[in-house]
């Protein structure tokens, strides 16, 4: 296995010059290539904060962050931005689709952004589609489309890239039971077939149950970080 | 892609895209229709001047216009022989002209005799046309003479009355000549219509001694364009007198032309910023309620810099949009206009008239500003972007997404 995201004891302080709070305090964490690993932990716990660092969204306050050896902490903005495009997978929890994009538009755009040819781009939002089980609503727009629906889209949106992982801010939060399986179901396949790493920030029983390493996170520091059976959560 | 998201974004909401395009149109409109009226007054203006006031072409002796002594004239013959030679003249009038004083009962008052040919003169500048009560000037008639509605107003004459006018003779002596007032003409320029009185050219040759010589030729051209060649042509004919174009007899004229150009571009500057904050607002407005998807955006991968060029994309089609509207409306409004005029002499038809300004104006559109203007608009909503823009630039994608 290969080391995809190694963060070396990074911390986000907020009001570092009079009352410091730490939302994410001395995490040290390696993810391999084709993990399956949830990051649990109550709300406020720092479990986005910590996502959205290893994303490149968010800058550490110390420490610093690899994404396959290379540190993206001090990483000019427009070229952070590149970085993400071409290695990076993001799956929010309330989807945030492009609402003026049909489904397909939506995935196809980010490889308008790699400046894919054409030809590239059908056969992978063809290939995108059927993986996560929209062929059908290929050009419909995100309002038209359910919950679980426009999360299969923000799905096949993240991995449109071919990126090296994919970050799942409660990917299920805003689904039913029935399109958190479904969802669920497509992820573990995409990463059983393909390799996919996956890394999760969630409190559902249902993302831990199916995580193949869950890190516990508590007053933004790593309390744990074992296999799934042993963990509950309670938010 | 940035551009198709640009494009839907406008129809998110659409009273808001309609208010920016309905503000473009407007802008526009004001704009050109400004300078339609500002170019139909200042196109009048130059028809006055060419075709009712100077000609296209004068020709004087060198020291008569800084002395205006009957004494500096010039051969009529040779005059009449090149002139009546170009092709390009469609008519001329050979004057005599004396400055003098003119004395009636009521008062008196200086004034410039022009002595004419009234049929010459009527193909030239078309006088008899000018005249509001009475007779043109007849050959038949010795001694007649016309003079302008508010010449005849201030010294209380009418049709009918004898005035008197006393003049330097071509020797430098002071000589009087009495003339019945036949007819009132009132022309588009009042303080020339104050100044001069017209007799017939005879009758003023005799009074002053000029002996059938002219002091000055007015030259009225089949077309515009060939001034310079005729121009050109007389000069080279008669090199020892004075050959001056329209522009060198009226210069104001000339700079009020020459100067439209900019009068328009200052106007359209002014309403550009006025729309200008219209659309900062507006896109502003745009942009604030996008923040979360403009976060998105960066998040997945669109840089900076596209992010710019959507937000300054949208603002450029709505005003590409609503740019040819405008213009489609203020050509409509022109041609409608342009048939009927706007009569302004009940609001300012004095004043238009000390001006020499007609009273009825044309609007006409300075289709060669309509490029600079469509220009200027798409401009304007490129600067009135940017700070928008700047705005969606600042934004750090896990604020944006955070809302």
């Amino acid at each position: 296995m290969n080391t995809v995201i190694d963060a070396h004891n990074i911390s986000k302080v907020y009001n570092p010059d009079t009352i410091p709070v730490y939302a994410v305090n001395n995490v040290h964490l390696h993810i391999e290539r084709g993990e399956f690993t949830a990051i649990v932990g109550p709300s406020g716990s720092g479990k986005t904060t910590l996502l959205n660092m290893l994303g490149g969204l968010d800058a550490p306050t110390e420490g610093y962050v690899e994404i396959n050896g290379v540190n993206i902490t001090k990483m000019p903005a427009n070229k952070l931005i590149d970085f993400r495009l071409h290695n990076i997978g993001f799956v929010f929890q309330a989807f945030n689709l492009i609402p003026v994009l049909t489904a397909r538009e939506n995935v196809e755009f980010i490889m308008l952004l790699q400046k894919r040819p054409r030809e590239e781009r059908d056969h992978r939002v063809r290939e995108l589609f059927a993986a996560v089980g929209l062929v059908d609503k290929l050009n419909v727009r995100p309002a038209q489309l359910s919950g679980g629906q426009q999360q299969r889209v923000a799905v096949a949106r993240a991995l449109a890239s071919k990126p090296q992982f994919i970050l799942a801010d409660e990917p299920t939060a805003n689904l039913d039971s029935h399109s958190a399986a479904t969802l669920l179901d497509i992820m573990e396949k995409l990463n059983r077939d393909e390799n996919m790493t996956f890394l999760f920030s969630t409190h559902d029983q249902r993302v831990i149950d199916r995580a193949r390493r869950v890190i516990t996170l508590v007053d933004g520091r790593i309390a744990s970080d074992t296999a799934p059976t042993s963990t509950k959560i309670h938010a | 892609m940035i551009f198709l998201i640009a494009w839907r974004n406008l129809w998110r909401n659409r009273s808001r895209s309609f208010i920016i395009i309905a503000s473009v149109a407007f802008g526009m409109w004001s704009g050109l229709f400004i300078g339609a009226l500002y170019f139909g007054m200042g196109k009048a203006r130059m028809r006055i001047a060419i075709d009712h006031e100077v000609s296209h072409i004068q020709i004087h002796h060198p020291r008569f216009s800084d002395d205006q002594e009957a004494k500096y004239s010039m051969d009529s013959d040779s005059l009449l022989a090149v002139l009546e030679s170009q092709p390009d003249i469609k008519s001329f009038s050979l004057r005599s002209v004396a400055t003098g004083m003119l004395a009636t009962t009521s008062g008196s008052r200086g004034i410039q005799v022009n002595g004419v040919d009234p049929t010459a003169e009527q193909t030239t500048r078309n006088l008899a046309g000018f005249v509001q009560q009475g007779d043109y000037l007849n050959i038949e008639q010795r001694n007649r003479v016309l003079v302008s509605t508010k010449l005849a107003e201030k010294l209380k004459l009418d049709i009918g009355n004898k005035i008197v006018v006393t003049l330097l003779d071509t020797a430098g002596a002071i000589t009087s000549g009495a003339f019945r007032i036949c007819g009132l003409y009132q022309s588009e320029n009042a303080p020339q219509d104050e100044l001069n009185i017209f007799v017939v050219k005879t009758d003023l040759d005799r009074l002053i001694g000029s002996n059938g010589r002219v002091h000055e030729a007015a030259v009225l051209l089949q077309k515009d364009d060939v001034l310079n060649q005729v121009c050109n042509r007389i000069k080279q004919v008669f090199p020892h007198l004075k050959v001056e174009r329209w522009q060198d007899l009226s210069p104001e004229t000339d700079l009020l032309l020459s100067s439209l150009n900019t009068y328009m571009l200052i106007f359209m500057i002014i309403i550009l910023l006025a729309l200008s904050f219209g659309i900062i607002n507006t896109m502003l407005m745009a942009v604030l309620e996008r923040t979360r998807e403009l976060g998105v955006l960066m998040a997945v991968g669109m840089n900076k810099w596209r992010i710019f060029g959507m937000v300054v994309s949208e603002t450029v089609m709505l005003a590409i949009i609503g740019a040819p509207v405008g213009l489609a409306l203020v050509w409509l409004t022109v041609q409608w206009l342009s048939r009927t005029g706007i009569d302004v002499s009940v609001l300012m038809g004095e004043v238009m008239r000390d001006f020499g300004f007609a009273t009825v104006i044309y609007p006409e559109l300075p289709w060669h500003n309509v490029a600079q203007t469509f220009g200027l608009v798409v401009l304007a909503a490129v600067l009135a972007a940017v700070f928008p823009a700047w705005k969606a630039l600042r934004l750090r994608p896990v604020d944006a997404i955070r809302g």
